[in-house]
């Protein structure tokens, strides 16, 4: 899902490549990026379900304002992906409701 | 309480030109901004921009935005970046968010340009991971490098729809449809044509039925609409899809004006707006709007408007005379003037103009299909035969565009004084093919064409921005104008100078019955 090159503008600038787990399964990104870039180019779409009806949510604005795409980044719930960047070893979960894990009841 | 001269809320096009225009008067400004990188829309803009010099025109977005901001920290404005403002109190007083803290500012005088946000369309199907606004495809593609899918069908046919649809295909993305409810394509016709002639249909007068998916989107169903804007049974098209775009226009984000207290107004379809005197003063003295914020135009107004209210503020605190804002603001409204005349001016919001402003017929053909027709092409004065290599400008609309004029080292092309002109073509100037007005044609509506290049072939130059760049001799097909085949087509040269910016001039060999027809062209599978 990566832009290596593209006609207006060119190859992406260099990044350092980090590691980061996705409920726990460690997979690469680039330093800096959003983490919700990270998950789009490991193929992630889904970020949460929803509290009452389960519904799964993804990525709406890209730019911080819906709230979409939430997660629990380093065990804090409701991190806006879209404009929270990676680092090495950021541990990021999908969301149920207000938690990491389904059932669980979150703040 | 840290005091500035002037504060702006908003570091986009407005509220950076605002602050320049200030600084350059010897105040102190600061600018605070909620995301992470200044600039807000305008770098992920990598088109070219429409206007004329004064507008930064044929310069892209990005490129402007890095100008920009080189020419604010070069005046010692303050940005201060993951900076909300919270709020705008009496006696001009902010409070803004930075980290974990809440900190209180005070502004001699307040710029708020905080730009709109995107509207959104409620469907079955709305909320699955893989529907999402234009403006998000365009962040994910052009600032964080990632395809937001694979396949996409764009909901809305405005100039946001039809410029993300375009880079969509330039990011590798396959671009099913675009759709519209409206019965005409919205935006500029020179950017539709762009991807109609890239083989994306265009559905006006339908909307979406339902997004498909259970866990995230699989495929999207769109239905034409009755007067009414009711589905009709039995019209259903389906569309296998991950992604569907919804650029369904934008809204001003006019909170910060709202908690300050500032007197608004309904201006119908543009929302609930500040009441602005023509400096962009809000019903609060001291306060000034400008920008989407008070009224969603282009990026190149905006930054105009912000110009303006950058030098009123200054005149407001005594930093500019009286005799000085006059004098700089009447050459701003002038150049702003230029931009709001035309087909696509905001006081024709809503009106379809059947003739254009010399009394050539529009084409309906490019309002409901987003392409040309080919018999009608040649009644435009931009278009006619010749010998030996020459432009065809097929810029059908009076849109606020004048590079060409300015590009041909010849004289060939005239636009004239007023910009929103069609170009013509000086049938005794001599084209010597350099090609300046393809790469300088932000609608990449002008080609070169030579009817007889011997061997019963013609040549036919195309603006080209994708990738891999064609060399000469591949071979491919060319599609006409409705982006379906017409012919094959050789490569002759490919050429794509600094000067271009990255336009490439893509000359291929057609037959030469088909070089009034050939007007894209693919690399054979």
């Amino acid at each position: 899902m990566r832009i290596e090159n593209h006609p207006i503008l060119g190859e992406p600038e260099d990044a350092r490549e980090v590691f980061f787990t996705f409920d726990g399964k460690q997979i690469k990104g680039r330093e800096g990026e959003p983490i919700a870039a990270a998950l789009r180019a490991n193929g992630v779409l889904t970020h949460r379900y929803t509290k009452k009806l389960g519904l799964p949510r993804g990525v709406f604005c890209a730019i911080g304002r819906c709230t979409d795409c939430v997660m629990v980044v380093n065990g804090r719930p409701n991190v806006r992906t879209c404009v929270t960047p990676l680092a090495e070893g950021t541990a990021v979960e999908t969301q149920y409701g207000a938690a990491a894990r389904r059932g669980e009841a979150g703040k | 309480m840290k005091r500035y001269d002037l504060i702006v809320a908003g570091a986009g096009p407005a509220g950076l030109s605002a602050a320049a225009e200030a600084a350059k008067c010897g105040m102190r400004v600061a600018v605070f901004d909620e995301n992470a990188k200044p600039g807000g829309q305008l770098f992920k803009q990598i088109h070219k921009f429409f206007g004329s010099k004064a507008h930064k025109a044929k310069i892209r977005g990005f490129n402007i935005g890095s100008e920009l901001l080189a020419e604010a920290e070069r005046l010692g404005v303050e940005v201060f970046l993951n900076a909300p403002v919270l709020g705008l109190y009496d006696g001009r007083e902010i409070l803004v968010r930075i980290g974990d803290e809440t900190r209180h500012y005070k502004g001699d005088s307040i710029i708020v340009a905080t730009g709109a946000s995107e509207n959104m369309l409620a469907f079955p199907g709305w909320t699955l991971p893989g529907v999402m606004g234009a403006g998000a495809a365009q962040t994910m593609m052009n600032i964080n490098r990632v395809r937001p899918g694979s396949r996409v069908l764009m909901l809305g046919s405005g100039n946001v729809g039809l410029v993300v649809g375009f880079q969509l295909l330039q990011a590798g993305c396959e671009v099913v449809a675009v759709a519209d409810a409206a019965p005409r394509v919205g935006g500029y016709g020179v950017h539709a044509a762009k991807l109609a002639r890239c083989g994306v249909p265009f559905y006006l007068s339908h909307t979406i039925v339902r997004a498909e998916g259970s866990d995230c989107v699989t495929g999207v169903t769109i239905g034409e609409v009755d007067s009414g804007w009711s589905v009709i049974p039995g019209t259903e098209k389906h569309f296998d899809a991950d992604t569907i775009c919804i650029a369904v226009g934008l809204s001003s984000a006019t909170g910060l004006l709202k908690t300050a207290g500032c007197e608004m107004e309904d201006k119908g379809p543009f929302g609930r707006l500040p009441v602005c005197d023509e400096y962009g003063q809000t019903s609060i003295t001291g306060i000034y709007a400008c920008g989407d914020v008070s009224g969603i135009e282009e990026a190149s107004s905006a930054m105009i408007e912000g110009r303006i209210s950058g030098a009123a503020a200054a005149n407001y605190l005594g930093f500019l005379p009286d005799a000085a804002l006059k004098a700089r603001a009447g050459e701003l409204e002038q150049a702003l003037e230029a931009l709001r005349e035309g087909m696509f001016a905001p006081k024709n919001r809503g009106k379809i103009p059947d003739k254009t402003d010399e009394g050539f017929d529009v084409s309906m053909s490019l309002l409901t299909r987003g392409y040309l027709d080919d018999a009608e092409v040649a009644g435009y004065p931009g278009v006619r035969s010749a010998a030996g290599t020459h432009p065809v400008i097929e810029c059908t609309q009076n849109i606020p565009c004048n590079p060409c004029q300015d590009a041909c080292p010849k004289g060939c092309i005239t636009v004239g004084e007023n910009i929103v002109a069609l170009p013509q073509i000086d049938a005794g100037a001599e084209c010597i093919g350099c090609g300046l007005c393809v790469a300088s044609c932000s609608g990449q509506a002008i080609f070169l064409v030579n009817e007889d290049i011997g061997g019963g072939l013609a040549s036919v130059t195309i603006p080209y921005e994708f990738l891999p760049a064609p060399k000469p001799g591949d071979t491919g097909v060319c599609l006409g104008r409705d982006g379906k085949p017409v012919c094959p087509g050789e490569v002759l040269e490919f050429k794509s100078p600094p000067a271009f910016d990255k336009t490439g001039l893509l000359t291929v060999a057609v037959p030469q019955a088909f070089c009034g027809r050939a007007r894209f062209w693919k690399r054979e599978a």
